[in-house]
């Protein structure tokens, strides 16, 4: 008897229940737009079903045509290139960044800390006309320099203070191993920081990946070429408040750009697994 | 020389080395939109035309009679003090049941996150009509059980709570976040406490919440500065306009409606510095509690 | 250790790998390009030059360079690109960079631009905004280009020229003018049992038609959406000026009594108590949606207030029936409230190239290949003779639309345009429009803040 309790204790039946319930409720809207990509464009609306009255595979086909001989397939291209030269910016910017407040000491470092997080209290809707002008000055519209440029410069405090975080969470008895091995500040960010901080690393690369990916305002004002488009400004396309919108290719490509997100998201996950496993340090 | 000297020297130039992309980063690309929005921030300037100076104005008008601004500043704390604290309660909650050693953890883990993938899209607002509209999903379900519907998304003592549950349901960032802080912690101090006799609910009172406090300050942190400038949730109840009866005007949103829609970019310039000052205020008072919770292992 | 190791060196290979590739690949790509044209497939038949004043105008042959903006969706993108194309092939030494958007992001773009001394040359322009830009002086005064020819108007009626200017100044030149109206469907109606509307039809009417909508549906269909609010064009502005008013003067005032106002909105809220209009949350609920998902569309409501170019769009909704267009209501005994609108071009006062601006201007309102494209995409168009050559080449809706369009022209009287500050007006507008429906104020309560918000705002 005692046993049986003991196991019902033990069991994760409850727990996992709860989670396929809760899975449910989180990937029923995208079970939605997926369904919407496969209906007509006048079925969408009436037919609240997931399962399409007509299944038709013409907004993949409309949707991947792009417009004017650009393709869909050429927005992702741009956007690839754009994250990835996002993501390598991010990553080394806000990890020297990291660095420095975390474990270094420098004369106003405080105060270099406090000014990093009140950039991020401004509300960038009016920052970005005089960034406009800047960059209109250095004859970089319509290119993705303004777009690239601020992550080389750790721009975004949200990584900062995370990979700030996340280093001050490792002992220091860990830095003192490569101190006394005669190592300088230089070897403990690249031999011991850096590796430790991976989660961090892992979700500064996620995040940027996917915020840029997402990224409407900044991308819509600063590139108006057709050939520059981007997948967000590509999935405007489809809709206009003032006449026709073509839904069902528009659910048809954001479909597909969910693609890249998610395949980024769970092959980059495994790495969050790996933390500190003190033991194998300590041998 | 003195060594010292020549050290702390060294020290100072290491530190800098590190901190230079930043710093001229802040230099060269922020300062100059920073320093120029607090310019505007004192004129008139609906950007077709050179700024005019005007001084305090703007500020005036705003703190003594502009109604919409106060309503807006209120909705933002509703949004702050309701929305932050229940998601990130649901993403340590939802990332501690992950972080069991459950099979098929990798995509649960990816689920989870699907929601934050959809932002402020189409696709979401829709959903959110279909579910809290007055013929949605949820007045179905209540008219089920004999309660009354209500126009929940289209209401203005409802509309801002349906926004609430909306961060809620899309709270996979902060849990992403939750979820590499908790595999951070050593799994021997787990096995050494269960040898202590200790049941799940102490191993997280003593262990886990100890040792991942630097990451929950950093989600309260963050979570708190980024709602307070909301914006593109009000697009998915309101499109945009804030209703119904400004009840879902979010700070920023007025914000950009005064200096895109309305041309009055200095006064939205003056709007943006008095929110800069709210979260700083904010911020800071984070800042000094997390002295008495926040544990590094420095 | 060592997984960690390399882990990260991996992660630093391919990010080195990531950052040659986007330095040598996309990240410099630079504006420097010329459009991309796919609509070639038309052929070189050079059809003749009507009214589009040929290549003499503008000088030197060396290639030069002009932005173009519009709004709309991939539909209308392919169509403008295609008229473009054909621009260029006239006109080769002419390039044109094309840019677009939807609605809103368009006017958030041209702002920024203007604000950023980046504007383009020929921008879409809309009543809606005219009175801001112009205003502040960032629109060309195009009576310039017409007097050096580049731009040719003479088969504009002077009705469609008032309609594009501000305070006097020709600001703007229609590419399709429109006219507002309410549609039924045909079907629907049947189904009910009412009789279609009059096309001189009065308020009473809508009220008595919207009474037998809600009798004859057993309650489930309200007669039309809640007018009351929202913009104050075109229905409140058809009310104020068949009172004899305006919604503004020429000097920028409001132009309507506090009368006019509380007879409007007491109209309005008659209605919703009578529930022959939907309630305050289902009207906010289906604010601003698409046209898709709207109540007409979704069969809550039996009449409708749209422009007329949109008769075609409605009547792709439906599986059946027709959608059949009426003038706005009439006051019985009141004037016409009619006047122009429609989608406009401009030339920015920021553009270096006012004259091959205007060539290109002059070729899309002016010249057959043009039109034979355009059609009624954005309305009928303004040019006489155009307007009878694109009537054979439409389909039926839009054939009714253009029908629709001239039968109502000749009531149109002109219009001041509203003053700088106008958008500030129509949210107090809408604001108290739906405090009122809310339940939160009275109508006289509504009507007083309004006026003070509004008179505060114009500056008296």
């Amino acid at each position: 008897m005692q046993s049986i309790l003991a196991s019902w204790k033990n069991s994760k039946w409850p727990t996992h229940l709860l989670i396929i319930a809760g899975a449910f409720i989180m990937i029923y809207p995208l079970f939605w737009m997926i369904s919407a990509s496969f209906k007509p464009n006048t079925e969408i609306f009436r037919n609240t079903s997931l399962i399409p009255e007509t299944f038709t595979l013409e907004n993949y086909r409309y949707g991947w045509k792009g417009l004017s001989g650009v393709t869909f397939g050429h927005f992702f291209l741009n956007t690839f290139m754009l994250v990835a030269a996002c993501i390598v910016g991010n990553i080394f910017s806000c990890s020297m960044a990291a660095y420095a407040f975390a474990r270094l000491e420098f004369a106003l470092r405080r105060v270099w800390f406090a000014l990093m997080l009140v950039t991020m209290m401004l509300p960038f809707h009016v920052t970005i006309i005089p960034q406009y002008i800047m960059f209109n000055q250095l004859d970089m519209i319509n290119t993705y320099w303004p777009l690239i440029l601020p992550k080389y410069f750790a721009a975004e405090g949200f990584f900062v203070f995370l990979m700030v975080q996340f280093i001050r969470s490792i002992p220091r008895e860990l830095d003192e191993a490569v101190k006394i091995d005669g190592g300088g500040p230089f070897m403990l960010y690249g031999y011991l920081i850096m590796p430790l901080a991976l989660p961090a690393i892992i979700t500064t690369t996620i995040f940027t990946f996917i915020w840029t990916w997402n990224d409407f305002f900044a991308q819509m004002l600063y590139i108006s070429e057709l050939k520059l488009y981007t997948v967000s400004l590509g999935l405007r396309m489809f809709l206009d408040a003032m006449g026709q919108n073509q839904w069902g290719a528009m659910f048809a490509m954001s479909t597909l750009s969910l693609i890249p997100l998610f395949v980024i998201f769970v092959f980059f996950q495994r790495y969050l697994i790996e933390g500190i496993a003190t033991g194998s340090l300590k041998g | 020389m003195n060594p010292k000297l020549i050290n702390v020297l060294k020290r100072n130039a290491v530190g800098y080395l590190f901190l230079s992309p930043w710093l001229l980063g802040l230099i060269g690309l922020s300062a100059l939109p920073i320093l120029a929005s607090l310019y505007f921030s004192f004129t008139r300037y609906d950007m077709l035309t050179a700024p005019d100076w005007i001084g305090l104005d703007n500020y005036r008008e705003m703190l003594l009679n502009d109604q919409k601004w106060r309503n807006s500043l209120k909705v933002t704390l509703i949004y702050v003090l309701l929305g932050v604290p229940l998601q990130l309660v649901f993403a340590l909650s939802i990332a501690l049941m992950l972080n069991r050693g459950i099979r098929g953890l990798r995509i649960y883990r990816a689920i989870y996150y699907v929601p934050s993938l959809f932002g402020g899209s189409v696709a979401v607002a829709l959903l959110w009509r279909q579910l809290f509209g007055g013929e949605g999903l949820v007045n179905l379900l209540l008219r089920q059980i004999g309660l009354p519907g209500h126009n929940w998304i289209a209401s203005p003592d409802t509309a801002l709570y349906t926004l609430i549950v909306l961060k809620i349901w899309q709270f996979g960032a902060p849990m992403v976040i939750f979820l590499a802080a908790l595999k951070q912690v050593p799994t021997e101090l787990y096995e050494a406490s269960r040898i202590d006799g200790a049941g799940r609910w102490k191993q997280f009172w003593r262990i886990t919440l100890p040792l991942i406090t630097p990451i929950v300050f950093f989600n309260v942190v963050m979570q708190t500065i980024q709602a307070f400038q909301a914006f593109t949730p009000a697009y998915i109840v309101s499109r945009g306009t804030g209703g119904p009866l400004d009840s879902t005007l979010f700070y920023t949103l007025y914000l950009y409606q005064k200096g895109f829609t309305h041309f009055q970019m200095g006064y939205a310039a003056s709007m943006a510095w008095v929110l800069l000052i709210v979260i700083a205020f904010v911020t800071a008072m984070l800042f000094l509690s997390a002295r008495k919770w926040v544990y590094y292992q420095e | 250790m060592r997984t960690r190791l390399k882990a990260f060196a991996i992660i630093l290979l391919s990010a080195v790998f990531v950052l040659g590739l986007a330095a040598c690949g996309g990240g410099k790509s630079s504006s420097g390009g010329s459009s991309d044209g796919s609509g070639n497939a038309g052929g070189t038949t050079q059809t003749g030059n009507s009214g589009s004043g040929g290549p003499s105008g503008g000088g030197s042959q060396e290639t030069v360079e002009i932005r173009f903006t519009w709004w709309g969706d991939t539909a209308r993108n392919d169509l403008y690109n295609a008229i473009v194309d054909r621009f260029e092939e006239e006109y080769p030494h002419i390039k044109v960079k094309r840019e677009f958007g939807g609605w809103a992001d368009y006017w958030d773009r041209l702002a920024t631009q203007s604000a950023g001394g980046n504007a383009p040359d020929v921008v879409s322009m809309h009543q809606f905004y005219v009175a801001d830009y112009a205003a502040r002086g960032a629109l060309l005064d195009l009576q310039t280009v017409i007097d050096s020819g580049e731009l040719d108007v003479s088969l504009f009626p002077e009705a469609a020229l008032d309609s594009g200017r501000v305070n006097g100044t020709l600001v703007m030149i229609p590419k399709g003018i429109t006219m507002p109206g309410w549609v039924y469907h045909t079907a629907t109606l049947d189904k009910l049992g009412i009789a279609y509307p009059d096309i001189n039809w009065t308020y009473d009417d809508l009220i008595a038609i919207s009474r037998q909508v809600v009798e004859k549906s057993g309650g489930t269909m309200w007669g039309t959406p809640d007018m009351g609010g929202g913009q104050l064009q075109p229905n409140f502005r058809y009310f104020v000026r068949q009172n004899g008013e305006d919604l503004y003067t020429e000097d920028g005032k409001l132009g309507f009594s506090r009368d006019t106002l509380v007879k409007w909105w007491s109209m309005w809220k008659q209605m919703r108590d009578e529930k022959l209009i939907p309630d305050a949350a289902t009207s906010a609920e289906y604010d601003g949606v698409p046209l898709e998902q709207n109540l007409f569309v979704t069969g809550k409501v039996a009449l409708y207030q749209i422009p007329a170019n949109q008769i075609y769009l409605y009547e792709q909704q439906f599986p059946e029936g027709e959608i059949h267009m009426v003038r706005m209501p009439s006051l019985p005994g009141g004037q016409n409230g009619e006047y122009l609108e429609g989608a406009y071009l401009s030339i920015t006062a920021q553009s270096k190239h006012p004259k091959e601006a205007a060539l290109f201007i002059n070729f899309f309102v002016n010249s057959e290949r043009s039109l034979e494209l355009f059609k009624v995409e954005q309305g009928s168009p303004a040019n006489t003779d155009m307007a009878e050559f694109v009537k054979p080449l439409l389909a039926a809706p839009q054939a009714r639309a253009v029908d629709f369009i001239q039968t109502v022209i000749p009531y149109a009287t002109s219009a001041a345009y509203a003053p700088a500050g106008a958008t500030e007006v129509e949210a107090a507008f809408k604001d108290n429009a739906t405090a009122i429906a809310f339940g939160q104020k009275t109508v006289e309560q509504a009507a007083d803040d309004f006026l003070a918000a509004a008179n505060r705002i114009l500056g008296q």
